[in-house]
């Protein structure tokens, strides 16, 4: 595991010349991109266009067929999940039903010896922080979506990974949720420093979160800049007209009301 | 896969391991089975007036039995699932009580009944008499319409109400949405019904050799006098093959019909509207079908306690002295502990085997899951006279061991498909998140997927403890006077003619079996709170 002395500093995650080929199918081309420490990044793109593929390889739960991931400077391309020091937050959640909601969060913190001890404590400040004391002797199923979310967010957390993936984790969620999450996501990125990799198909909720966004096409980075800069200049006739063009019709459709 | 390459061998190996023992233990036998043919005449024993005979009247009886029993499942099915009925767990209860007794107690119960002496053609003077083709159809129909039943309703209660609904609204006729809905949804399920019950039939012989006379000889009787009384095992093999068709068929079909399974479907359930009309017949037909269940019941608890039925009813305890005697506790004896060791050790096989094939995806599993459920294609008489043929001479043969064996091969396949779809729909997720929380698998395995499988499990547990108190199928060519399990003393009752004896031996079974199936359902009942 060489480390490598061309990363800045501050650079988290490097992905270079990411590709994969699924049975001839070439998913993944040549991706490569840089996330800052404490960024939150969206990856922005239709369903098929490989921001899955890329999820799943930063995770681990795939190899690619080409290309190297860097986590502070430190290749872990090769490296099972477990020691990735990365969260993950899927679209379903998957909790542990058979667990409460501290049952949960306290978890992965019991089955470690160094944590046990402080295991309890820690959860309960975690579910504090994101707004479930209320809620801790219950079940998940007893649970809204949004707190759901939460739960499973409180739990990534506990292990304090320095990078958390989230998967479309808002889609299951009706809007008026979906807003206080994302103000409450902002805050957690805040206050954790975490960086974030956020996966969406949703162009508005990929320029309110996110520092800077990647737009996703056919297994190609089209873009990779802030929000600003992309509705600005865009980088080609497709993020023009699957960014600007969809956001101007949501801007325009409520300015008719304004 | 997530997991580190040494794990992903390890976990690999196992599967080889198990793929290896069902490989052993279901598919050697029977080619051991098969290359026992060649000392036999295949053709002479095939184009025997005797054979073709007893062919068509298996087919003849199966076909039949078949035909009445799914027709009968599937009203009470539509009875328990869309009427408004009440007590229908009580109902679903009584239904399936058939399938705790072995089918030649069935068999027994239609001749106390109706034979010759029977005491309802004494008590109704009937001019009829069961022995023959309707006696056989009656009692195969008894015991197999509980299984389609099981079936039929499991599909009728997930099927979606939207579809009616919107049929409904655009005025479309109810005989039409039966034609354009309930039938193109129910010809898959019922494709494997038919088979499942047909091959359930066909291959059973008890029920034949007990209500049957000359003329309904069929295979499996055939292939039980052979083999038993003639003790020539290449005939036995050559009837053995015949059998094992309408089996092998039936798990293709089963296979090749297999839905995905959209777990993320939404379900509108049917909302089950007042008609007092429809819930009327529905009791009544409930009815009609408990008491045609509960009459033998009742005959053998009359049979056991009275001392002479018709002659002498005054009370007594002889004829359960006289069925100990003849060793009824130790055989009970046999029967549960074949019965707990059989239910423990397939279902920590069957998790096992469950868990490489539902949450770990790599190339054995696959094949594992194939091999997990082709014991379901094998006949328990095939099975039992294969593992007779190959286990003959070995340290194996008249033990318990080989008892246990057998029936842990033979009563596979459903448990572990039990489990199998249990683990299926839980969050293919878990193991992943697991893993980035530095949560090894064999926790995760035990501490998140056990305990949301504990109702299953249970299930399990009771599926190989019923079936292995009951079975005689399997067991008949491989169990000796002092390893012989209970069910087996019918038979053997049978020849002496101690018909009060057989009935208590099948209340002994039915009482353990009952007490098994009402406390898995309480405890499946206490999970779901």
């Amino acid at each position: 595991m060489e480390k490598r002395d061309l990363s800045q500093k501050n650079d988290k995650l490097v992905v270079e010349n990411l590709s994969m080929v699924f049975s001839k199918n070439q998913i993944l081309k040549n991706v490569s991109f840089t996330v800052k420490d404490g960024e939150i990044i969206s990856i922005l793109g239709a369903s098929g266009c490989g921001k899955t593929t890329i999820l799943r390889i930063l995770i681990g739960l795939l190899q690619p067929t080409g290309g190297r991931i860097y986590k502070d400077g430190r290749d872990i391309t090769q490296l099972p999940s477990s020691q990735r020091g990365m969260g993950i937050v899927f679209q379903n959640y998957a909790l542990f039903e058979n667990m409460t909601v501290l049952g949960n969060v306290e978890y992965a913190l019991k089955c470690d010896k160094s944590k046990r001890a402080t295991a309890r404590e820690t959860a309960m400040s975690l579910i504090r922080r994101v707004g479930l004391a209320d809620y801790v002797d219950h079940m998940p199923r007893q649970l809204s979506g949004g707190q759901q979310q939460r739960v499973a967010i409180a739990r990534t957390l506990a292990m304090q990974p320095d990078v958390i993936l989230l998967d479309e984790p808002m889609s299951a969620l009706d809007a008026e949720t979906r807003l206080t999450l994302r103000g409450e996501l902002q805050s957690i990125q805040k206050e954790f420093g975490t960086t974030m990799i956020y996966i969406t198909h949703d162009q508005e909720e990929a320029f309110a979160l996110s520092d800077r966004i990647i737009v996703m096409r056919d297994g190609e980075i089209q873009q990779m800049d802030t929000p600003q800069n992309i509705v600005q200049a865009p980088a080609n006739e497709f993020v023009k007209r699957f960014v600007c063009d969809n956001l101007r019709i949501k801007i325009d459709s409520l300015s008719r009301f304004a | 896969m997530y997991a580190s390459r040494k794990s992903r061998w390890s976990l690999t190996g196992l599967q080889v391991l198990l793929s290896a023992f069902f490989l052993i233990s279901v598919v050697v036998p029977l080619i051991r089975m098969l290359a026992n043919m060649t000392g036999a005449d295949f053709a002479a024993i095939v184009t025997s007036n005797r054979f073709v005979k007893a062919l068509v009247n298996s087919l003849n009886i199966s076909l039949t039995a078949t035909a009445i029993s799914v027709t009968l499942a599937m009203a009470l099915a539509w009875c328990v699932v869309r009427t408004g009925i009440k007590h229908k767990n009580l109902w679903i209860l009584l239904f399936t009580l058939p399938m705790l007794i072995p089918s030649i107690s069935h068999g027994m119960g239609l001749l106390v009944l109706f034979g010759s002496n029977g005491i309802l053609t004494r008590l109704l003077n009937l001019q009829f008499h069961i022995y023959g083709f309707w006696g056989v159809v009656t009692g195969s129909v008894m015991y197999s319409f509980p299984v389609a039943f099981l079936m039929i309703a499991d599909v009728l209660k997930y099927e979606d109400s939207a579809p009616y609904e919107a049929a409904q609204v655009l005025g479309i006729s109810r005989i039409r949405q039966f034609a354009v809905l309930s039938f193109p949804y129910l010809r898959k399920p019922l494709i494997c019904v038919v088979f499942s019950v047909f091959t359930l039939v066909v291959t059973d012989y008890g029920v034949p050799l007990m209500v049957g006379d000359t003329d309904t000889l069929t295979l499996p009787v055939m292939m039980y006098q052979d083999v038993i009384q003639g003790m020539d095992f290449g005939k036995g093999s050559v009837i053995g093959l015949v059998l094992l068709t309408p089996a092998v068929a039936a798990f293709l079909i089963d296979l090749l019909n297999q839905d995905s399974g959209n777990s993320a479907f939404v379900l509108h359930p049917f909302i089950i509207r007042e008609n007092k009309l429809r819930d009327g017949f529905a009791y009544a037909l409930c009815l009609a079908v408990s008491l045609f269940v509960l009459l033998p019941i009742g005959v053998f608890l009359l049979l056991t306690f009275v001392n002479k039925y018709p002659v002498d009813l005054s009370m007594t305890l002889r004829h359960i002295q006289r069925a100990m005697d003849m060793g009824a506790g130790k055989y009970l004896g046999n029967s549960l502990f074949i019965a707990v060791v059989v239910s423990l050790v397939g279902t920590v096989i069957g998790v096992t085997a469950a868990y490489f094939t539902a949450r770990v995806q790599t190339g054995a599993s696959r094949f594992l899951h194939l091999v997990a459920i082709t014991s379901q294609a094998v006949p328990g008489l095939v099975l039992g006279l294969a593992y007779a043929l190959t286990f003959r001479g070995s340290f194996l043969y008249n033990t318990l061991t080989i008892l246990i064996m057998v029936n842990l091969v033979h009563f596979f396949a459903s448990p572990y498909l039990m489990i199998y779809n249990c683990f299926h729909k839980l969050n293919e997720n878990l193991e992943v998140v697991g893993a980035t929380l530095g949560v090894s698998r064999v926790r995760v395995f035990f501490q998140v997927l056990l305990p949301q499988a504990k109702a299953t499990i249970v299930e399990m547990l009771a599926y190989f403890f019923v079936n292995s108190m009951m079975t005689i199928s399997a067991v008949s060519f491989l169990a000796n006077s002092s390893t012989r399990p209970l069910s087996l003393l019918i038979p053997s009752l049978e020849d002496t003619m101690m018909r009060e004896s057989m009935a208590f031996v099948s209340l002994m079974i039915l009482g353990v079996n009952l007490m098994i199936r009402l406390i898995s359902n309480w405890y499946k009942k206490r999970v779901s709170q």
